[in-house]
């Protein structure tokens, strides 16, 4: 039987040229959850997902994933196969097509037959609808929306038991946003375990299982998303919210 | 002379005729040097990449002091001027016990000074393939090594390209310097033949448009690859 919680993240520090950036996180994640993360800019959002896969090393706290202590790992690449990443800038391989950028880590990590691979690389495009015309087009060659998309086929392929999206639709025109939204929100139906940073609260209102406000280092409130989003007991937060209220129209008053 | 268009006066027409057909005939023998500024280039460059890359290679992969030694390595070699480097192989290393043939000293002599300006081209290449790329790899479990080995390192190899392709027309033209120990490379060749036609002009223009005619289209391709690397987005920032 399977534990509930896939990821457990306890009192969790990172200091970065002697400022605290994470002041003691704790939170869990369940398997098919889908949890997202709000805050402002330099609330330290990124440094907790990039903490979580060990991009950035915490200095102090306990990151249990799958039922094992991540931070005790060596072989801390193992580890990384089974998270995927997607990255604010698609971060993908500039050298290589679509497809040959989905490829990598089945044939790389996975190890498996080049043909095998190839086969598994093309269901996951598809997945995220991207058409067959664009497998062998270069990052360049695609539009943003695209290559996120591309991106996430790329984390999907490696059959990952958790995704982390940091700020997906960030750098990404407002027409394109709805076309990555959309891929994240059926992930999100199949029950795909995910931990989302963003600043898209419609995203969040419809998709999220709990929300998390993160400013300072700290999780200043944590709810359903009606709660964080519509009515949120914090004032930090409050103003944070009636801001972006205005901002995407979703008056509520 | 009431001619308002200047021309050539037509005595001075006639010399250089004259010094024209006077030169014509050495043609061939300028142009039988070109096998050994070729091989001159060929080797000196091969030998300085190989350099190049080992150098580049140590400072990236390997520890800190060795990235500061040989930082200072190529930093003095890029300081020595190209002749002191050639002589110091051919009269300085016999007196070590290496006694080199003219041809291997400058192949040598070149290389030597070429090497540290290679090693920029392919440490800073190496530098230029941006974090993000290294992040996204890792975050798919590749190791550091395959990282390296999938990701950066043929992405640093495209980037070192258009430069790799201008040192190469750099080191052709520093063949010359061989003529100072002695080698029959093409400019020595013609210095030759302007001491037996006593005209320098035609020999040195002739030699000038065969260097021009390798370099030139090798910096077209190093410009048509740069804006090609510059289209697949691999020129960004470096974040």
């Amino acid at each position: 039987m399977l534990k509930e919680e896939l990821l457990i993240v306890e009192d969790l520090w990172k200091f970065i040229d002697g400022k605290p950036v994470l002041k003691g996180i704790t939170f869990d994640v369940s398997r098919g959850e889908t949890k997202v993360i709000l805050g402002p800019s330099g609330a330290g959002k990124s440094t907790l997902l990039r903490c979580i896969n060990l991009l950035v090393v915490p200095d102090r706290g306990r990151i249990i994933f799958d039922g094992e202590d991540v931070l005790k790992r060596r072989d801390i690449h193992n580890v990384r196969s089974k998270m995927g990443f997607v990255f604010q800038h698609f971060n993908l391989f500039s050298h290589m097509t679509a497809l040959e950028n989905v490829m990598l880590g089945l044939v790389k990590v996975k190890k498996m037959p080049k043909h095998e691979a190839e086969k598994k690389a093309k269901e996951a495009l598809m997945a995220v609808g991207i058409a067959e015309e664009l497998w062998n087009r270069y990052p360049a060659q695609l539009s943003g929306g695209q290559q996120q998309r591309v991106a996430i086929a790329r984390a999907l392929a490696m059959e990952p038991k958790l995704i982390l999206f940091d700020e997906p639709t960030s750098a990404l025109d407002p027409e394109l946003i709805w076309e990555v939204l959309n891929v994240m929100e059926r992930l999100a139906k199949a029950k795909m375990t995910m931990i989302v940073v963003t600043h898209e609260i419609g995203f969040a209102m419809r998709v999220a299982s709990e929300v998390m406000f993160l400013d300072d280092g700290m999780i200043l409130e944590r709810g359903p998303p009606e709660q964080v989003i519509l009515n949120p007991c914090n004032e930090r937060v409050k103003r944070f919210m009636d801001r972006m209220k205005y901002v995407y129209s979703l008056d509520t008053g | 002379m009431a001619s308002n268009t200047p021309e050539i006066p037509w005595w001075l027409s006639k010399v250089l005729e004259v010094m024209w057909q006077n030169f014509v005939q050495y043609v061939p023998i300028i142009l039988s040097a070109l096998s050994n500024t070729l091989i001159l280039a060929f080797f000196s460059f091969g030998l300085a990449t190989v350099l190049g890359i080992v150098m580049a290679f140590a400072e990236v992969f390997t520890s800190k002091t060795i990235l500061i030694i040989v930082s200072w390595v190529a930093r003095v070699l890029r300081g020595v001027p190209l002749i002191l480097s050639i002589f110091l192989v051919f009269y300085g290393l016999p007196k070590l016990g290496l006694t080199l043939p003219p041809l291997y000293a400058a192949i040598l002599g070149i290389a030597i000074v070429d090497a540290g300006y290679q090693e920029q081209i392919f440490r800073g290449a190496i530098k230029a393939v941006s974090n993000r790329q290294l992040e996204a790899a890792y975050s798919l479990g590749l190791t550091r090594a395959s990282a390296f080995l999938y990701v950066v390192l043929p992405q640093a190899f495209r980037i070192a390209l258009p430069s790799w392709i201008n040192d190469f027309t750099i080191v052709l033209k520093d063949t010359s310097i061989a003529y100072a120990i002695g080698v029959v490379e093409m400019f020595t060749q013609a210095i030759h033949v302007a001491q037996v036609i006593m005209d320098y002009m035609w020999p040195l223009v002739f030699v000038a448009l065969i260097y021009l005619a390798i370099c030139y289209p090798l910096s077209m391709l190093s410009n048509y690859l740069h804006g090609k690397l510059k289209m697949m987005g691999m020129l960004g920032s470096g974040v």
